[in-house]
């Protein structure tokens, strides 16, 4: 089986938890332009933009000669749930052979999730799937602490670069790391990795930090949201997203008994504007705004796919919100017509208004 | 006191229900006017501007009633009608996208979940909340929700038995006249798919109902069939989708193609909104394997400059011309 998945983030992760199960894996490019413009050629012109982007790199897996396509049925109902059924009619018209099999959320169907389950496990033992299983979901949780510590230092850095660059190495050592021993390396390295970077400290009062919140695939995959961590970065913010996949895992895999998620606990912030779970991410939209309020940032952008249903919703209650708590809430809807310059000068203009906001602040 | 209720959205499939509710509970039932410009201008001007053009309509309904000094409007949220199944995003989070906004409404906006098994949404305990908020016991609650329901099946059953939903509305207030039996045209019929608020609002589509009328086209719309049956035409699908009005749609568009008892499919769809992308793809789908033309009509706010009339002519001359062929 040459089985491939969904580009989502930090792609290490789900590599390595095939690999561990001894499928050979084929790794979609990162979506580029080419990838964007196959996927809308062969999406429904209104699909909406994370399924258009995952279409094209779908295709591209497929010409790279991957025979399977694993993903996730989609969580908070919305129309990613019916996603792997709409691609995999595509595929099929497109005239590849390939499998897509769709690991639904376990209440919805048991039998055919434990179906799909065992055809990932193939000849594994239960053991070794279960340890295959913790090794990459001790990997998310170090791996995501590295990532938000990466954004936090970023405007920070003395060689301009040095950081992202810190970030690929970091990456890799992670990539190398397949048993416990190494993971553990793997951390020890990235600590150094880190520590060795020159960064100059500002004081307190100058820091901006800027929460990213909304619509999971365009908050976490950075090659279709402008790199707006990189870019904020550069504008001298420090960034945390609202979707971490350690923290998508807790809340969507592991029962609640055994962990409280922190996501559970951001949906209770957001009970005030939207009552009840709606679709999507839109609960946790709202709610991780008023949790980074809570924990002292200093503005939010929202991101959404463009015409993204239950965002929508969360877009018609930001400025309520924003009223309310007094934080600046900048929303950007995004897909393959949005112009980045426009986004771009967009989000100058933001981070110059919170800066002036917090200038007059201390010196008032 | 004044309860305004929209006339947009779900109120084309409940509005009987929800109406007679409210004079059961001795409330001064308060409708908002026909779509009209002006509801749609000032729609469109208070939405965010990607949001799909019935949910924009939808607030200029809500605007309209405000200017009517209503006391509350009346939007329920509705969650489910079918196990395993929810509604549209925008539905379930209509009440809080009213309440937080719009100005005015914080305190106006009359609200309770609705969760059913099936379409009968006359179970009183959805109901109780609103008892709640306007100071009524259960009992009464009880009561209109039970009359409301026997009224809504009537309006139903005249739905089904082949009238628009707007004749039975009409009917089921002893307004309008029945038809003669429907002896079978030899023209041509179409399957008419879309979201009651697309099909029935008159003004938004360009008045799509009589121009098939005076065309002499004979159509079906998916709530003159019954639920069972809608759903019998899915059951193969190794999953449905998750919105209960699409998967009706899809059921009778499966249907429609299965059955070859359509010459014709039209999809009327509106601008913007999310679960048509899909449910248009699977009918396109359907469409090729079965030869049976399909047509997806997109409204939209700037109603009256498009050429929906003549996409209509011109779809309906060619199913004259290939079944005239056919023959
Ligand atoms: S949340 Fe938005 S992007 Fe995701 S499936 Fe729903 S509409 Fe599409
Ligand atoms: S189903 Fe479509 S038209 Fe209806 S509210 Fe949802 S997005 Fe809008």
């Amino acid at each position: 089986m040459k089985i491939s998945f969904p580009y989502m983030g930090t792609v290490v992760i789900y590599k390595k938890l095939l690999e561990l199960l001894g499928h050979e894996v084929i790794v979609p490019p990162r979506p580029s332009q080419k990838t964007i413009d196959l996927g809308v050629k062969h999406s429904p012109e209104f699909a909406c933009f994370p399924f258009k982007v995952i279409m094209g790199s779908y295709i591209e897996a497929c010409e790279m000669g991957a025979d399977t396509i694993v993903t996730s049925g989609g969580h908070g109902p919305c129309r990613a749930g019916f996603y792997g059924e709409i691609h995999k009619r595509v595929l099929k018209n497109l005239g590849y052979d390939t499998e897509v099999i769709i690991i639904d959320s376990f209440n919805r169907n048991r039998k055919k999730v434990m179906e799909n389950i065992m055809k990932l496990k193939g000849n594994n033992s239960w053991l070794k799937l279960s340890k295959a299983v913790k090794f990459t979901y001790d990997m998310i949780q170090e791996i995501d602490k590295f990532d938000k510590k990466i954004r936090e230092i970023k405007p920070y850095e003395v060689k301009p670069g040095s950081v992202d660059r810190a970030w690929e190495k970091i990456q890799k050592e992670f990539d190398n790391a397949y048993s416990k021993r190494e993971l553990k390396k793997a951390v020890k390295r990235s600590n150094e990795i880190i520590n060795s970077l020159e960064i100059s400290r500002i004081d307190e009062r100058d820091r901006i930090r800027i929460g990213i919140v909304g619509e999971i695939y365009v908050v976490m995959e950075s090659s279709i949201n402008m790199e707006i961590e990189k870019v904020l970065g550069e504008l001298g913010c420090e960034v945390e997203r609202g979707h971490y996949l350690s923290e998508w895992v807790d809340f969507n895999l592991v029962p609640s008994f055994l962990k409280k998620s922190h996501e559970e606990e951001i949906i209770k912030k957001g009970e005030k504007y939207i009552e009840i779970i709606i679709g999507g991410h839109a609960k946790q939209t709202v709610g991780g705004i008023v949790d980074f309020k809570d924990r002292g940032f200093d503005g939010i952008i929202h991101l959404m796919p463009f015409a993204c249903l239950p965002e929508l919703v969360t877009q018609s209650i930001i400025p309520k919100i924003s009223k309310e708590h007094d934080i600046p809430i900048l929303s950007l809807s995004i897909d393959e017509q949005t112009g980045k310059a426009n986004n771009l000068t967009r989000i100058e203009a933001f981070i110059d208004l919170i800066r002036n906001k917090k200038l007059n602040k201390y010196s008032a | 006191m004044k309860i305004g209720v929209p006339k947009a959205l779900l109120n084309f499939y409940y509005g009987p229900f929800w109406e007679t509710f409210f004079e059961e509970l001795g409330m001064e039932v308060v409708l908002s006017e026909d779509t009209n410009k002006e509801i749609i201008d000032a729609g469109v001007r208070e939405s965010v501007p990607e949001i799909c053009v019935p949910i924009k309509i939808f607030i200029g309904h809500v605007l309209n009633l405000l200017e009517k000094d209503v006391d509350y409007v009346f939007i329920p949220r509705m969650v489910s009608i079918n196990e395993g199944e929810i509604f549209c995003p925008k539905f379930m989070g209509l009440p809080d996208m009213i309440r937080h906004g719009l100005e005015g409404l914080e305190d106006k906006v009359l609200t309770c979940h609705i969760k059913s098994e099936s379409d009968d949404i006359s179970d009183y305990s959805n109901y109780l909340s609103i008892g709640n908020t306007l100071g009524i016991s259960k009992e009464k609650i009880k009561k209109a929700a039970k009359v409301a329901g026997e009224h809504w099946k009537k309006f139903r059953n005249y739905n089904k038995n082949g009238y628009t939903a707007l004749e039975s509305y009409n009917l089921v207030y002893g307004k309008g006249k029945l038809k003669g039996r429907n002896n079978r045209k030899k023209g041509i019929k179409i399957g008419l798919l879309g979201y009651v608020y697309n099909v029935y609002d008159s003004f938004v589509n360009m008045d799509i109902l009589n121009k098939l009328k005076e065309l002499n086209v004979e159509f079906i719309t998916f709530d003159m069939i019954d639920e069972d049956e809608l759903r019998n035409n899915i059951d193969d699908m190794d999953k449905v989708l998750f919105w209960t009005f699409s998967n009706k749609l899809l059921g009778a568009g499966y249907k429609f193609f299965r059955d070859m008892e359509v010459d014709g499919v039209i999809h009327i769809t509106a601008f913007g909104c999310g679960p048509d992308s899909f449910l248009g793809k699977l009918l396109e789908i359907e469409s090729d394997e079965t030869q049976i033309p399909f047509m997806t009509l997109r409204i939209d706010e700037h109603t009256g400059e498009n050429h929906l009339q003549t996409r209509i002519e011109a779809f309906v001359d060619m199913l004259k011309r290939k079944k005239l062929k056919a023959i």
